[in-house]
């Protein structure tokens, strides 16, 4: 119980301590504006982890957010009034861009569960897939984005917090109670705690995984278009890198690679963890050629400090 | 209510079902008994469209029927209670019963967590369980599970609107007694709304609550047996197909132990679940540790085969200390250890039968010798192991031990459970042999019966303790209710 | 995507070790050919072949438009291979073009993935007699010299580079005042190449401080966060912002509009992309160093169709690894970089080394 205790609140208790550590080091880490900044910078990373989180409750694995982000990005850019085409679509090309990440996401949990394969392998085939459409849509010139709707949301800013961050709390919500109270989060609880069970009890387990993958897939190409709008064009390498941040930021707070433990809130706090660390160590003014390494210590550090108690010495480990 | 007849399957090798005919009424608990390999659970599967019969005919309510899968079996009303347990752990009791039928409790898929809750609770009271729904599936105890299990099987009853059948498969194998009784109470509240399959390896148990019970033997139902006038030896030969013969606990190979020389010496150890235990064990020496749930005595195992922490004290094996830092160091000072858990720590079910033999060491040339003298019943060598029965399984987990030679303590983790009365007795002799040979045994025994039966000595721990030491060698072996005294 | 630039370090101890030996290397370059030189083939006979990581980043997409239009000026059509910045993938492309068709005939103008990948590409080029030329990555003790089908291997100055634009940033802060650095990879020799030129830069001027630098790996989103956070640490004592590319560059524009500080803050960075030279036109952006990607794309190109066709004689070159120009790109003249286009002239035959800047080993 304690254990199981700790396993929740252990990697809040590990924000607030690093919160706390940093607070006291930089007066600017106090500031009202670095937290407007830390949301902010934050953001594109909570709606990605949220898609993967969704995956990691299956017991599966996505790492398809590079390709399909690439592909998203490109698409928002060239759907909404941009550089190089006569489109204007405004919002409905970001809508369509969310959709084409749920279709990259549906592709990714189809091949997974039609055929068989493990969904690390699926995932990063969607990705090259991914990659590979977001190179013919960038055919050599980088689409810049002129839409002042889209551009808003990476500068306006509302009490002094940007539309972004607005946007990502209103996702972490919906995720949230997606996962609490609707059958789709249920189900894909359970399949991470006991898939044989589910299929003994007639569930068709297979829709509820690519729902699950779809689901991740929509959280990609929203977070391609926040990206898009935060650096004003669409690029190829807009998710270089978030499939991994953002299973390390799951994993950091608590969501298990097994499936079935933790959730959006866990992971929510796995992005601050991560977030504030990246801010803290600029803010205190550690070398950057140490700050990698810093970094890892503390992540391996806090994810060993949380886990230690649940250990179990026979438990395998893959 | 289900009438069967002919039902035949094969499997590469070996035919699981050969001609079984057999009906179950309305009202009725009807027994299963056979021994391991008998067909009882691929009957039971084949009843829940697990398996599908190769041919024969299952008629429910008067209607052949081609079951596909559990789903459709539900819609016809007849639900499993599977041996190892099949809730997710980590959703609530209320969602694991209604998992899959959630009714009105899901519209338009969001949850409505109050009508979940009054129709899981619905499912509870028709067997008086107090389990809070709401529970995670993983808080509660193993009993309680079981219960949240049942209620899951009745569930169908609202599909269906007719009469379940409840499929019980070895529902009493990790029980505590007092949950034994329970159990078989709401066996007798379940008459009341289903028919009851009820299959076990204890045949004092079928024949308790049974009102009929068909004996399987090679998959073949070898008769049917009314328990108010068959005992339980007649139930035993009818099910090995011959008078069973010589001693169930092989008293013969009993030698008695060399009093002199100590194997294994424990001092002051504690740990958590366990205080400050002492003992010493002989060569030769079978030890049963007896007591209740919470007892301590499985933590005090898996402690001195170095796979739990321990806070204080030491453990000697012939005079030599012994680090108890993880299980490679345990192995390698000849302490053997058969968990109970057998299918998560005993075998790994993918590897092939002379592989997991040898997994501690690799000395491949004894597994056919052993697999002969087990009469381990296995098509060769090279199968995996997770096709083989229970006891078969836990055959070669011993052979394990047997093969590294050098053993010296052996802890035995409850090495029956779920085994029958066949195999039962095998390992008893493979244990009497050990012993004879001179390795020290240590028992967590699954029956008082059997702790008496195979023991030199029992120490009974109460609290975490060791409360009282009683000897019990052969031919002068205490009443069990004076040990059930000590215990509680 | 300017990883690749990761040698010029190794190159710069070349340059120093030459300039030692005071250029003797021009007389070794008459290596005896066993084989008749070249200039067998017809015009209409050559294959040119262009081979980059990938085409979905603007310098190497315009890499092979350069090759494109030298394809076109020669009535030819450039074979475009890319290979996803595998090293196995790349080595089995050149194995595939060196195996089909008239090789002899045959011209690679390759970016290579790292620095040991030059090496089995120049040697099976030269072992199936195709012509070669090489960017940006080699060994430093690989030498075009030592072969007569690698025609030559080109690469720029990443010290200079970085001390242009900080002297462009300098300048346009008013030469006091203090700037932040957003390098690239840290452990690559582009990053500490360019990242030496700044601090070259700033010795000359003691009264510009260096508030702050931080490692944004080349990525334009990455520059953004951290660029905030730089602007959340430091506030209005930044005056000016020196990122080792353009797309950090970028990167940190985003972040100083967001800030409103768009226009107030001079930005600098390397590689001209077209976004840059936009902003630069537009006013938001000081400066950029033009790594010229057309030209690259085109020259190798042109090099080796002129070898080909025996119009040069490879070994009259007396630079075959060099360092090639490089152009400040400012307000005043980034109207003429604003689309990537090459001059046809720099292709003739005769002026195939006019950018060349010194060699480098």
């Amino acid at each position: 119980m304690t254990a199981d205790r700790l396993q929740t609140y252990g990697p809040t208790a590990a924000l607030l301590a690093l919160a706390a550590v940093f607070a006291v080091l930089s007066p600017q880490f106090r500031t009202l504006g670095n937290l407007q900044n830390l949301l902010d910078a934050g953001a594109v990373l909570a709606v990605v982890t949220i898609g993967a989180t969704y995956v990691l409750l299956l017991g599966c694995i996505d790492l398809s957010a590079a390709g399909v982000m690439g592909a998203c990005a490109l698409a928002v850019s060239l759907l909404v009034a941009n550089s190089r085409t006569a489109l204007d679509l405004g919002p409905l090309g970001v809508l369509l861009v969310v959709a084409l990440g749920a279709a990259f996401g549906c592709l990714s949990g189809a091949l997974s569960v039609g055929l068989k394969v493990p969904s690390f392998m699926t995932t990063l085939g969607v990705s090259a897939i991914g990659l590979g459409v977001a190179t013919v849509l960038f055919a050599g010139v980088q689409p810049a984005v002129s839409d002042p709707w889209l551009l808003q949301w990476a500068s306006g800013r509302w009490l002094g917090f940007t539309r972004v961050t607005y946007l990502a709390a209103a996702v972490v919500v919906l995720a949230w109670l997606v996962q609490r109270h609707t059958r789709l989060g249920r189900y894909a609880t359970a399949i991470g705690g006991g898939e044989d069970i589910l299929r003994l009890s007639g569930i068709q387990v297979g829709r509820y995984k690519v729902g699950a993958f779809t689901v991740a897939g929509a959280c990609y190409g929203l977070a391609a278009a926040m990206v898009t709008a935060q650096l004003g064009s669409g690029i190829v390498q807009a998710g270089a890198g978030l499939s991994f941040a953002a299973i390390t930021a799951a994993v950091v707070g608590g969501t298990q690679l097994a499936g079935g433990r933790g959730g959006i809130a866990h992971s929510m706090v796995g992005v601050l963890i991560l977030t504030v660390l990246a801010n803290g160590l600029v803010l205190i003014g550690v070398s950057p050629y140490v700050q990698r390494a810093v970094q890892g210590v503390i992540v391996v550090v806090a994810v060993g400090a949380t886990l230690w108690p649940l250990r179990h010495r026979l438990e395998v480990v893959k | 209510m289900i009438e069967v007849s002919g039902l035949r399957k094969a499997y590469p090798g070996v035919v699981a079902l050969d001609g079984v005919s057999l009906q179950i009424r309305p009202h009725e608990v009807v027994g299963l008994a056979g021994e391991n390999g008998a067909g009882k659970s691929t009957l039971l599967k084949a009843l829940v469209g697990l398996v599908r019969p190769d041919s024969g005919t299952i008629r429910i309510r008067g209607r052949e029927v081609r079951l596909r899968g559990v789903a459709q079996a539900a819609t016809e009303g007849i639900g499993m209670v599977f041996q190892e347990q099949s809730l997710v752990p980590n959703l609530t009791a209320a969602e694991n019963i209604l998992l899959g039928c959630e009714g009105s409790a899901v519209r338009l898929g969001l949850y409505r967590w109050r009508r979940l809750r009054e129709l899981a609770q619905a499912q509870l009271d028709k067997i008086g369980s107090r389990v809070d729904p709401m529970a995670r599936t993983e808080t509660l105890s193993f009993a309680e599970r079981q219960m949240v299990e049942i209620a899951k099987v009745l569930a169908i009853e609202e599909r269906t609107r007719a009469q379940p059948v409840v499929l019980l498969d070895e529902p009493t194998s990790v029980l505590e007694a007092e949950e034994i009784e329970t159990l078989f109470g709401q066996i007798e509240r379940l008459r009341k709304h289903a028919s009851v399959v009820f299959v076990s390896h204890r045949l004092d148990e079928v024949l308790q609550v049974s009102d009929r019970v068909y004996v399987l033997r090679g998959g073949q139902v070898a008769g049917e047996v009314d328990p108010a006038t068959a005992g339980a030896a007649g139930l035993h030969r009818m099910m090995i197909g011959a008078e069973a013969t010589g001693s169930h606990y092989h008293d013969d190979l009993h030698r008695p132990p060399e009093r002199s020389s100590v194997r294994l010496s424990v001092r002051g150890l504690c740990g958590e679940g366990f205080t400050d235990i002492s003992f010493d064990l002989i060569r030769g020496e079978v030890v049963a540790v007896a007591g209740v749930h919470g007892s301590g005595r499985e933590e005090l195992c898996r402690a001195l085969f170095g796979a739990r922490a321990v806070t204080a004290g030491q453990v000697l094996i012939d005079g030599e200390a012994v680090s108890l830092t993880g299980p490679r160091r345990a192995v390698r000072a000849g302490l053997g250890y058969v968990p109970s858990e057998r299918k998560v720590e005993g075998v790994v079910s993918a590897m092939s039968v002379a592989d997991n033999m040898t997994l501690p060491y690799t000395r491949p040339q004894d597994v056919e010798e052993w697999i002969g003298r087990l009469r381990i019943k296995t098509p060769d060598r090279r199968t995996p192991i997770g096709s083989l029965s229970g006891g078969n399984q836990q055959k070669v987990v011993l052979a394990r031990w047997l093969l590294t030679g050098s053993l010296r303590v052996l802890l035995l983790d409850h090495p029956t459970r779920g085994l029958d009365v066949g195999a039962k007795s095998e390992v008893y002799r493979l244990i009497r042999e050990l012993a004879a040979a001179g390795v020290a045994v240590l028992l967590l025994a699954d029956s008082l019966e059997e702790c008496i039966a195979l023991s030199d000595r029992v120490l009974v721990m109460k609290e975490g303790r060791v409360t009282v030491t009683l000897d019990t060698p052969p031919g002068a072996k205490p009443d069990p209710v004076d040990v059930v005294k000590e215990m509680v | 995507m300017t990883t690749f630039r990761a040698t010029l370090a190794l190159l710069t101890t070349g340059t120093l070790l030459l300039t030692a030996c005071g250029g003797t290397g021009s007389g070794s370059g008459a290596t005896t050919a066993a084989q008749a030189p070249g200039g067998a083939c017809k015009p209409e006979e050559v294959k040119l072949i262009g081979q980059v990581r990938n085409q979905t980043n603007p310098y190497e997409a315009a890499w092979l438009q350069g090759g494109d239009e030298f394809a076109k000026k020669v009535s030819l059509t450039q074979q475009r291979l890319t290979y996803d910045g595998e090293s196995a993938k790349q080595q089995e492309q050149i194995r595939q073009v060196l195996a089909t068709g008239n090789v002899r005939c045959s011209v690679l103008n390759v970016l290579p993935n790292g620095d040991s990948d030059t090496t089995p590409i120049v040697k099976q080029a030269q072992a199936a007699g195709a012509y070669v030329v090489t960017q940006w990555n080699k060994p430093a003790d690989l030498k075009p010299a030592d072969y007569d089908k690698w025609i030559a291997h080109i690469t720029y100055d990443g010290k200079e580079s970085g001390k242009q634009i900080a002297h462009a940033l300098i300048t346009a802060i008013g030469g006091n005042g203090g700037i932040v650095a957003l390098q690239g990879i840290l452990d690559t020799a582009a990053a500490k190449d360019r990242f030496a030129g700044l601090q070259a830069a700033l010795a000359e001027h003691p009264e510009v401080t260096l508030l702050d630098q931080q490692t944004a790996d080349f990525d334009r989103a990455k520059a953004l966060t951290l660029t905030k956070t730089l602007l959340t640490k430091h506030g209005d004592a930044i005056k000016g912002i020196w990122a080792a590319n353009d797309d950090m560059a970028l990167g940190a524009l985003q972040a100083l509009e967001a800030a409103g500080k768009s226009g107030k803050v001079a930005v600098v960075g390397i590689d001209a992309v077209p976004d840059a030279i936009k902003a630069v036109s537009g006013g938001t952006m000081t400066a950029t160093v033009s790594s010229d990607g057309p030209w690259q794309g085109g020259i190798g190109l042109a090099m080796g169709y002129c070898a080909a066709t025996g119009q040069l004689d490879v070994s009259t070159i007396p630079t075959r690894a060099f360092f090639a120009k490089q152009f400040l790109i400012t307000k005043d003249n980034a109207a003429q970089f604003a689309t990537p286009k090459v001059d046809p002239a720099e292709f003739e035959c005769a002026n195939l080394f006019k950018r060349a800047t010194g060699p480098i080993s």
